[in-house]
């Protein structure tokens, strides 16, 4: 089998806590992220596909909206604090709005809530939670809300 | 350019992402517990020294393979080194030195042209310029700190460089982040390379100028970002810019790969920026008579306008230089404050510098400045070809002295560094941040010192201990045998 090759680029993004996202491969492990996640809720849970999904979206929602849209800054102390006002979802790409990459990422939540709500046939207690998730997701990830924060949350340091 | 399998880059974000998340649970567990624990009441009141974030990587990735950084040496960094054992009760939290010391493979230090250890010319020389001169001058260079010796070195350097004047520095690491405060200010523009040292980096963001970044060696997205920024002028009055300088450097250390420096110089002077040419690396190690990049590419040095380097690597000692025009050195002996208040170059180093560039030219009387050159280039160029032979990914052109092996993934930077260690070859491994997070890499520097059989030990150990870690990610070429009697059907 011919190996599959890529050719890395160094970006010219200068802040290393987003730059790792400019690499080949990053979205096809965030997939395979998800997938193998959902294999690992239907098989340690033995639940029907529909809930395992829904299990996977609320996770996912948890996890991401903590580190893309709560946490503040950059986890290393070489770049001097620069970024300590911003989340790591307003650092990617410099700030710069709708590129390929914060598409994609808006897509993702989007594409999950509609498979867990396909497969748990739009019943009651999980739709609602679903929905909630991908409005919160969405919403933070808007253009206009670069920078924003509602009511002075997480405003401070 | 980098290739990297497609899987091998999947794996590494997974690994990545795997050692993120358990160092996130270990932190929200020591939060947890730290909250039921009573805390210090005699810290009330006074302000973290660093937000939790900051130091997640260096507490929870870098602790973790800490034996494999910052190994303490007990002898000359020559071709053969001494490396102290270190042992850890606990996880490499905290490493303690013991009193043995394993005789290793250099194949980290910078010794490029073999001045590191002893040598039959300098050493004497140095040994009688410390009986008279002593350590340490104990004074600025504008009080009391300027000997003979080293205005002599600053005629010598810029005499071997190619530049009217020089100016000498005491630490290669400071030439750089003082000279570009002092040579750019407010309104003027700075235009660096992706890839440059941190000291440049530190130098541009103490200079208060505005910095840009163009990818890494292309001409073409800097003659991009320089009309971009000369259409655009200054950030928000739109004034034109005061100065622009473009800073490059000779070899870059990271990827051994040689700077484009004809079409960089041509683009600078289409648009009138100054460039600036930092050798730290590729002085005395590479061209025709160990002039450096501009030798080496064919480049007149009249065309670049700041050349600096450094003392640490090709000449065995310590310290730095700028060699530009006699009205640069002037107005820099009268604003820097490395020149003004720093002490200054330890005048033992200064001799050893002197000597070893004698020995380059040839001037001390014998050939082997030339040998040491073309030996340097053979063992490099060798060293290189097998590498890429048995299969590894190695950066860096021809004639490069620096050769980084790509790991990738974060797991094999410390499978590499101790696999080798325990059989005696001291290899430097760097991972993020000096490299960017995914390109992790183990750093070879060849040096004039090796000799045939040290290389082929160090090819050895590195296939077998390659094989181990599985980093041999191009097939391997087939090694070739004479054809006897090959039956075409």
């Amino acid at each position: 089998m011919a190996k599959l090759y890529v050719q890395a680029v160094p970006p010219v993004d200068m802040n290393k806590n987003t730059e790792w996202f400019m690499y080949p491969g990053v979205w096809t492990t965030y997939i395979l992220i998800l997938f193998f996640s959902w294999l690992i809720f239907l098989s340690v849970l033995g639940c029907n596909p529909g809930t395992a999904w829904t299990i996977v979206n609320l996770v996912h929602f948890a996890i991401t909206y903590h580190f893309f849209h709560w946490k503040k800054g950059t986890p290393f102390s070489d770049d001097q604090g620069i970024y300590n006002s911003l989340t790591w979802w307003e650092q990617i790409d410099n700030g710069k709005q709708l590129t390929r990459n914060r598409k994609f990422l808006t897509v993702v939540p989007v594409v999950l809530y509609l498979i867990a709500s396909h497969t748990t046939d739009y019943r009651h207690p999980m739709l609602f939670l679903n929905t909630v998730a991908v409005i919160v997701l969405v919403i933070a990830k808007l253009p206009n809300m670069h920078k924003v924060r509602i009511f002075g949350i997480n405003a401070g340091r | 350019m980098v290739r990297l399998p497609y899987v091998t880059a999947l794996t590494t974000l997974f690994s990545y992402g795997l050692l993120f998340a358990f160092g996130q649970m270990r932190d929200l567990f020591r939060k947890l517990i730290d909250w039921s624990k009573s805390k210090g009441k005699d810290l009330k009141g006074y302000a973290p020294i660093c937000l939790g974030l900051e130091d997640f990587y260096t507490r929870r990735l870098y602790l973790r393979i800490q034996d494999c950084f910052s190994r303490p040496i007990a002898s000359a960094p020559d071709a053969w080194i001494d490396v102290v054992e270190r042992k850890s009760n606990d996880h490499n939290k905290t490493l303690h030195r013991t009193s043995n010391t394993t005789k290793c493979l250099n194949l980290g230090s910078y010794n490029y042209l073999g001045f590191a250890a002893a040598d039959e010319y300098c050493t004497p020389l140095v040994i009688e310029s410390l009986k008279k001169y002593s350590a340490s001058t104990c004074s600025v260079r504008v009080d009391g700190g300027t000997t003979n010796l080293h205005t002599e070195l600053e005629e010598l350097v810029a005499r071997f460089v190619g530049k009217p004047a020089a100016i000498l520095f005491g630490m290669g690491y400071v030439t750089n982040s003082a000279i570009i405060p002092a040579l750019m200010g407010k309104g003027g523009l700075i235009i660096s390379d992706s890839l440059n040292h941190n000291s440049i980096v530190n130098g541009a963001r103490g200079s208060g100028a505005a910095v840009r970044v163009f990818q890494h060696n292309s001409p073409s997205h800097l003659e991009e970002v320089l009309r971009e920024q000369i259409a655009e002028g200054q950030p928000r009055t739109h004034r034109p810019w005061k100065k622009i300088i473009v800073i490059v450097e000779g070899i870059y250390s990271m990827e051994g790969e040689l700077c484009n420096l004809p079409e960089i110089i041509a683009v600078c002077k289409k648009y009138k920026a100054y460039t600036y040419l930092d050798e730290a690396h590729s002085i005395g190690a590479v061209g025709k008579s160990g002039r450096g990049v501009c030798e080496l590419l064919g480049v007149d040095t009249a065309d670049v306008d700041i050349m600096m380097g450094t003392f640490t690597k090709s000449f065995g000692s310590c310290g730095g230089y700028i060699a530009a025009s006699k009205e640069i050195i002037q107005y820099l002996k009268h604003t820097c404050p490395a020149h003004l208040y720093a002490t200054s170059m330890s005048p033992p180093a200064v001799q050893q510098v002197i000597s070893a560039i004698k020995v380059i030219l040839g001037e001390d009387g014998s050939n082997r400045g030339a040998q040491k050159l073309a030996r340097i280039r053979e063992n490099s160029n060798f060293f290189r070809s097998e590498l890429q032979k048995m299969g590894f990914e190695v950066l860096g052109d021809n004639d490069s002295p620096v050769m980084p092996i790509m790991l990738y993934n974060p797991a094999k930077i410390p499978a590499f560094s101790r696999e080798c260690l325990r059989r005696n070859v001291a290899v430097v491994t760097v991972a993020f941040p000096a490299t960017p997070l995914l390109l992790a890499r183990a750093r070879i520097c060849i040096s004039a010192s090796h000799t045939r059989e040290d290389l082929m030990k160090g090819l050895e150990v590195i296939s077998k201990v390659g094989d181990l870690v599985g980093i041999k990610y191009f097939p391997v070429e087939p090694p070739k045998h004479v054809e006897q009697d090959k039956k075409t059907l």
